[in-house]
């Protein structure tokens, strides 16, 4: 064990009469145990399979600073540049991981919606996060979500009843802000949607002003009821410095539909696991992913599929960009227990290395125990076509122009699953190096 | 001014020669025709005047409006007022056809120091061109080339000739894959470009397209050099006797 580790500890024996729930023995119970399976854990290390390209040497070394309310200082319009344009947006905003209720903006949520800070339903309704509690995924390689749940301050709530249709997108922003020293922000976000909902949320981690290093250990609870119709985008922007260790644990019912769209170009290591549980005839889920890479980033993203009824299906497509020395590492897995049958899975992943020193480890992992089942899969890396980058050289497009049109190319088709349209360009425009600044030297997405 | 002046040129792919010692002339409101047999370096000659680098050239000049074309890259040949048709256009997913349209013609306009045009200017005369060449609505926002057939993507290239208006535009086999109706839309938007201030290169291999655009010579390719050079009529005479009479003379 080590000091780190015990700073972690310290701080909940420090904290653990005051964190949210701390009234409710449900809450408590969970967060005890979480702590102690992580005391025993640890940090997971590249001896387990699943983390075997990412190290957490610097994140286990590192004596964080648990939440700093930093929004000291904070000018209203510096979230401007992480808005979406679009009239009637829902937004909660969170800073360092702790909702703020000054810079959220729920004025024109419908009836049947309920929106805002976890801390403050969970204080007065503990009861409405057990069926979460229930679905959080165990294993050796869950320290950091181990971590989550024992330390969690705040986070998103949302609850959309049945019936209820959210027509305009959902925007949940978090930022950190500007730190001397290493600051750990740990929401847990509970998403519940209720039978026949339709909902877009849009997830959205960003970083405001210059950090030090610091660690966004975000988990997300999203359950579908049965027919439930949701979209949810997960933007990961923080700027450099930064990791971003984050969690995704899906359960979806009878009939529901998941389109679950992944972007991230920002820091220094990512790592995001989306676990996905369709537990009901007739459920379907669309796990998406894009990111882009460059310098010395380090982006690792872990799905698993779990076919857990008959007539499910499934379908994954997760693509890659890296630049200069970044790495990648898409790993999913399907699974499908004996006894179930009919179900449909495909899970594609396609990477562009735009560097000979770029890399990508990609691989599908099938545990299929079934036969009565259909599944396929691929991945290919491949870098910018010679051929497509002449021909538009021959249509008088510079280098660099016909480098960003192909890079463009290839991104599109992600892209083009965003609706509506305000939210697809500005997802696209989110994605661009430079935030806005145009850096005509390095290819944008868009 | 000649509009291309090619002396002498020697081109190797893979190190091997392929050009041994091209010459050819082109003036202002001059077309010539390029035929020759599979493998004889027609798309080769195309490719080195638009810049491709997997070309070598060994020996020769070429000059383009008097300019060492050798010294420009791709892109600046292209803002020049250079165009290839490809005899194979490349597909590019997730760009769609008005976005090419946009992008090239923008930097057509930049390398011409105009103002870029605005959208709707610009599309619509993108949708006048389009109809003209028999292209449904929603060509423009399919992908570059993306499951086109053959004779679709020869209609892409034209449109895209069109729309860049060059002063030189080289054709390589634009007319293969064409059906019969689509030879005469694609042969009116060639004509229609036709003036004293633009030449054309006309790569075939079929005398159908220089009945309807009428070239002023005919070279004959093979081996990597102009083994002959006649009028219009010779297309005929070749589809007539193949290019076996020539190659032993010249072999
Ligand atoms: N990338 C390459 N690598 C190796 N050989 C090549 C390459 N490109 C062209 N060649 C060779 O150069 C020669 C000329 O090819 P080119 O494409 O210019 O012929 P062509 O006259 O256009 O033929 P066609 O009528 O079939 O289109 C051929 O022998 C071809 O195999
Ligand atoms: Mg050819």
């Amino acid at each position: 064990m080590n000091t780190a580790m015990n700073s972690h500890q310290a701080h909940f024996i420090a904290h653990a009469a005051t964190l949210p729930g701390h009234d409710s023995a449900l809450i408590h119970a969970s967060r005890q145990a979480a702590m102690q399976r992580f005391m025993g854990m640890g940090f997971p290390t590249r001896k387990l399979e699943r983390w075997k390209h990412t190290s957490t040497r610097v994140i286990a070394q590192t004596v964080y600073r648990h939440v700093n309310p930093g929004c000291v200082g904070l000018d209203p319009a510096d979230l401007d540049p992480h808005l979406i344009a679009r009239q009637g947006i829902h937004r909660l905003v969170f800073i360092n991981g702790l909702f703020v209720n000054s810079l959220s903006d729920m004025s024109a949520l419908p009836g049947g919606v309920q929106a805002g800070s976890l801390a403050r339903v969970v204080n007065e309704s503990p009861g409405v996060v057990a069926g979460c509690i229930e679905t959080f995924p165990t294993g050796d390689d869950q320290g950091f979500s181990e971590l989550n749940h024992a330390l969690w301050p705040d986070g998103a709530f949302v609850h959309v009843s049945t019936g209820t249709r959210l027509t305009q997108p959902l925007h949940l922003l978090f930022i950190t802000t500007a730190s001397r020293e290493p600051m750990i922000t740990q929401p847990w976000n509970v998403l519940i949607f209720g039978s026949d909902t339709h909902a877009l949320v849009v997830e959205h981690y960003v970083t405001l002003g210059h950090t030090t290093h610091h660690l966004t250990n975000p988990y997300t609870s999203l359950i579908l009821d049965d027919r439930a119709h949701v979209h949810h985008l997960l933007l990961l922007g923080e700027r450099l410095p930064a990791n971003h260790v984050g969690t995704v644990q899906v359960t979806q019912k009878a009939g529901s539909h998941l389109g679950s769209h992944l972007f991230a170009n920002g820091g220094e290591r990512t790592r995001q696991e989306v676990h996905v549980t369709l537990a009901g005839a007739e459920a379907e889920c669309a796990l998406d992913g894009l990111f882009f890479a460059s310098g010395r980033q380090h982006m690792d993203f872990q799905t698993s599929m779990h076919h857990a009824c008959g007539h499910t299906r499934s379908r994954q497509l997760y693509k890659g960009i890296l630049d200069e020395q970044s790495r990648g590492v898409f790993n999913g897995v399907i699974r499908v227990p004996p006894g179930v049958h009919h179900t449909q899975s495909r899970q594609t992943t396609a990477n562009l290395l735009l560097s000979d020193t770029a890399e990508i480890d990609a691989r599908p992992q099938l545990e299929i125990h079934s036969d009565a089942v259909q599944c396929s899969h691929g991945a290919t890396v491949g870098s910018l076509d010679p051929d497509a980058l002449f021909y538009l050289q021959s249509r008088g497009l510079d280098v660099n122009a016909a480098r960003a049109l192909l890079i463009h190319g290839f991104a599109e088709e992600l892209l083009q699953r965003v609706a509506p349209a305000e939210v697809r360009g500005w997802v696209g425009r989110s994605l661009n190096p430079g935030e806005g600044v145009r850096d005509e030297d390095r290819p944008g997405i868009v | 001014m000649n509009i291309l002046e090619v002396r002498d040129l020697h081109v190797s792919v893979m190190h091997k020669p392929v050009l041994r010692g091209v010459d050819l002339v082109l003036h202002g409101g001059g077309i010539h025709a390029i035929m020759g047999p599979n493998g004889s370096g027609k798309s080769t000659l195309a490719h080195v005047l638009a810049g491709r680098d997997d070309a070598q050239v060994t020996a020769g000049t070429m000059l383009y409006q008097g300019m060492d074309v050798l010294a420009m890259t791709p892109e600046i040949r292209a803002g020049a007022g250079m165009f290839l048709a490809f005899q194979n256009p490349v597909e590019i997913p997730g760009v769609s056809n008005v976005r090419l349209l946009k992008e090239a013609s923008n930097a057509h306009r930049r390398y011409l120091q105009l103002p870029e045009m605005d959208a709707m200017t610009f599309r619509s005369q993108l949708q006048d061109r389009a109809r003209r060449l028999g292209l449904a609505d929603d060509w423009l926002l399919r992908a570059v080339n993306v499951g086109f057939s053959g004779g679709e993507k020869k209609r892409n290239e034209l449109l895209q000739m069109l729309v860049l208006e060059p002063h030189l535009a080289i054709l390589d086999e634009i007319d293969s894959g064409l059906d019969i109706d689509a030879l005469t839309t694609v042969a009116e938007g060639i004509n229609s470009l036709r003036d004293a201030q633009r030449a054309m290169l006309l790569i075939t291999h079929y005398p159908r397209l220089l009945d309807l655009v009428v070239p002023d010579k005919v070279h004959v390719l093979i081996g990597g050099r102009i083994v002959l050079t006649g009028g219009p009529e010779l297309a005929g005479q070749l589809e007539a006797r193949g290019y076996g009479w020539l190659a032993e003379e010249h072999s």
